[in-house]
């Protein structure tokens, strides 16, 4: 699969989007927390600054507000960095947005080890872990700008809460303009036969990639990308099991309570098979370059290659 | 002199209305055996002059869009809120004896939706006040004329929280919010300034660009006097710091630090009652 290097990053993308949505939903606001010129919230502020509300670097007290405006049924998109707004804010993200489920879209940038380079205090790596717990909560997470600006307009169209998680750096486009999105779906971005290996944002590339190191095996691995998380597309996660008899989950992410957990919970209650999952072991990471630091923790396409290899000769053995 | 007579006419009234609302705060904590005495009698008077004078509301259309919101930031004192949204109509009195039971609209700390009158849930101390915030936001950008009112604990202002949305109050020149700031000096584990020193208050709240008027919270004319000048101030946010003192009106429990969260048991139901009626005199 060649991809076309991305002109930007998921957080643009969404962003832009949320600029073009505000000409056709007047009645959203944006919260920001002094990262507007980060998340490109700043785009929708400048656009609109009667409807952009700044509230200063006081995340607990910016997504409280937003809850206080969306008391009254109005959409109110919130935007943060990952680790602030799923552990700064999470009280009031659970009791006050969740809990009466109001319509408030939470703009998550530097999702996983995207952030790299800042290191491990802008590296959310438990924002799955902690928004999927949460009753009410939808959870989204686009591998590429397309699908960015596409779950956009997803959230906007469905009530109640959601957390969209976005990158920091461009990487890949792989969907065209007339690629369609739903709440609960996903994509089979290559089709396989040994093992499937089931992603979402930017591991989605190193799965492809992986693939494609896996075919010198003789493996033919079929690759999913899950950028919907809660609620996600059990049907084609165990539609593709049931054919390859082996998965590999892979996220950018906590290895504990993330998709692999809730994958291998699906997959021992209805088609045990040979699983693996990749993720931080229980870890935290360090700053540096993007390639370097995911590869380190396990998560370049090369090491994911070398799990789906060991799951599938698991399953050979069995 | 008229004008004179008329207020003290509905000063009467409200004083006698905050000896039902008390009545009914020891009933319904003695009935669940469970909840917050101290914190809703403090805040009694306060509530009743809100609720029975100064609030733009009409319990017959709870989701009237231009009514008066109010939060109760110091959730926890719900009994004095489900209170006076009883004897207001919101919900039948005979609601109050399934607080904090099995499937009751009025939940431990209130929820909005599930009671009729609850514009926001709280329970979560400082994020009431943020919420209170985020209304008069949206009154604000909407140009609507009604009120923001949010009653708020002196403990309470230990969260950093607080202090976020008091400048962001600011910011946003939310001369439509109203704060009342119910300082009875006695939190959860003790004397609040010792727990946690946070005088002086009023500069505090000075210096993040509030209008701040001091007075004492009991005294019924003051109340009301404070919050019809902090409904008209324009130009800040008012906060009212109403001195109070905790479990106001029931003899045992007057400034006795342990009355923040313990129901009475029958024996001290009945001297509630007989102090309150005492009272009505």
């Amino acid at each position: 699969m060649n991809l076309e290097k991305a002109s930007k990053p998921t957080r643009r993308g969404y962003s832009d989007r949320m600029l073009e949505y505000g000409s056709i939903d007047k009645d959203f606001t944006v919260f920001d927390a002094d990262i507007g010129y980060s998340t490109y919230a700043c785009l929708f502020g400048e656009a609109f600054p009667e409807r952009y509300f700044n509230m200063g670097i006081a995340e607990m007290n910016m997504v409280s507000a937003a809850a206080g405006m969306a008391n009254s049924g109005r959409t109110v998109v919130v935007s943060s960095y990952g680790v602030f707004l799923t552990m700064r804010a999470v009280e009031p993200v659970r009791s006050f947005i969740c809990y009466p489920n109001l319509n408030v879209k939470l703009l998550s940038s530097h999702g996983g080890l995207t952030a790299a380079i800042d290191g491990v205090t802008h590296q959310a790596t438990e924002d799955i872990a902690i928004m999927t717990t949460f009753p009410n909560m939808k959870v989204l997470c686009p591998s590429d700008p397309k699908a960015a600006e596409k779950l956009f307009d997803v959230s906007m169209q469905t009530p109640g809460p959601f957390f969209t998680r976005l990158m920091r750096d461009p990487l890949f486009d792989v969907y065209g303009d007339d690629e369609e999105f739903v709440l609960g779906g996903s994509k089979t971005l290559r089709k396989g036969s040994d093992i499937t290996i089931a992603a979402y944002g930017d591991i989605v590339f190193q799965a492809l990639e992986a693939a494609e190191l896996l075919t010198a095996q003789g493996i033919d691995a079929e690759v999913l990308d899950l950028y919907s998380l809660k609620p996600y597309d059990k049907e084609a996660v165990l539609a593709s099991v049931k054919k390859t008899g082996a998965m590999l989950v892979a996220e950018n992410h906590q290895a504990k309570n993330g998709m692999g957990y809730e994958i291998a919970h699906l997959l021992l209650k209805h088609c045990p098979v040979p699983f693996d999952n990749a993720g931080l072991e229980d870890m935290f990471a360090e700053s540096g370059d993007y390639p370097s630091i995911i590869h380190k923790y396990g998560l370049s396409a090369e090491k994911l290659a070398g799990r789906a290899a060991a799951v599938v000769q698991m399953k050979k053995e069995n | 002199m008229e004008q004179q007579r008329t207020i003290q006419k509905r000063v009467r009234y409200l004083e006698e209305k905050a000896k039902e609302v008390r009545v009914e705060i020891v009933k319904m904590i003695h009935e669940a055996q469970s909840g917050h005495p101290g914190g809703s009698l403090s805040a009694a008077d306060i509530m009743t002059a809100l609720y029975f004078d100064i609030l733009r509301i009409d319990p017959n259309k709870p989701e009237w869009p231009d009514r008066d919101r109010f939060v109760l930031s110091k959730g926890h004192a719900c009994p004095v809120w489900y209170a006076c949204l009883a004897l207001k109509g919101f919900f039948p009195i005979e609601t109050l004896k399934t607080l904090r039971k099995f499937e009751s609209k009025l939940q431990g700390h209130p929820i909005a939706g599930k009671a009729e009158g609850i514009d926001a849930s709280v329970g979560s101390l400082g994020i009431g006040f943020s919420q209170a915030v985020g209304m008069a936001i949206e009154a604000k950008m909407t140009r609507s004329k009604y009120m923001v009112y949010t009653v708020l604990g002196d403990g309470e202002t230990n969260e950093g929280i607080v202090w976020e949305a008091a400048a962001s109050a600011h910011k946003y020149h939310l001369d439509n919010l109203v704060a009342v700031l119910d300082r009875n000096n006695l939190q959860n584990d003790g004397i609040a300034e010792q727990i946690m020193p946070m005088e002086p208050l009023d500069e505090k709240f000075k210096a993040f660009n509030w209008h701040v008027i001091q007075i004492n919270g009991h005294n019924m004319a003051d109340v009301v006097d404070a919050l019809m000048k902090a409904g008209d101030y324009s130009g800040k946010p008012v906060i009212i710091i109403a001195n109070t003192e905790k479990g106001k009106g029931v003899s045992y429990m007057e400034n006795v630090r342990g009355w923040h969260g313990k129901p009475p048991n029958d024996e001290q139901l009945a001297i509630a009652l007989e102090d309150l009626k005492g009272s009505l005199k």
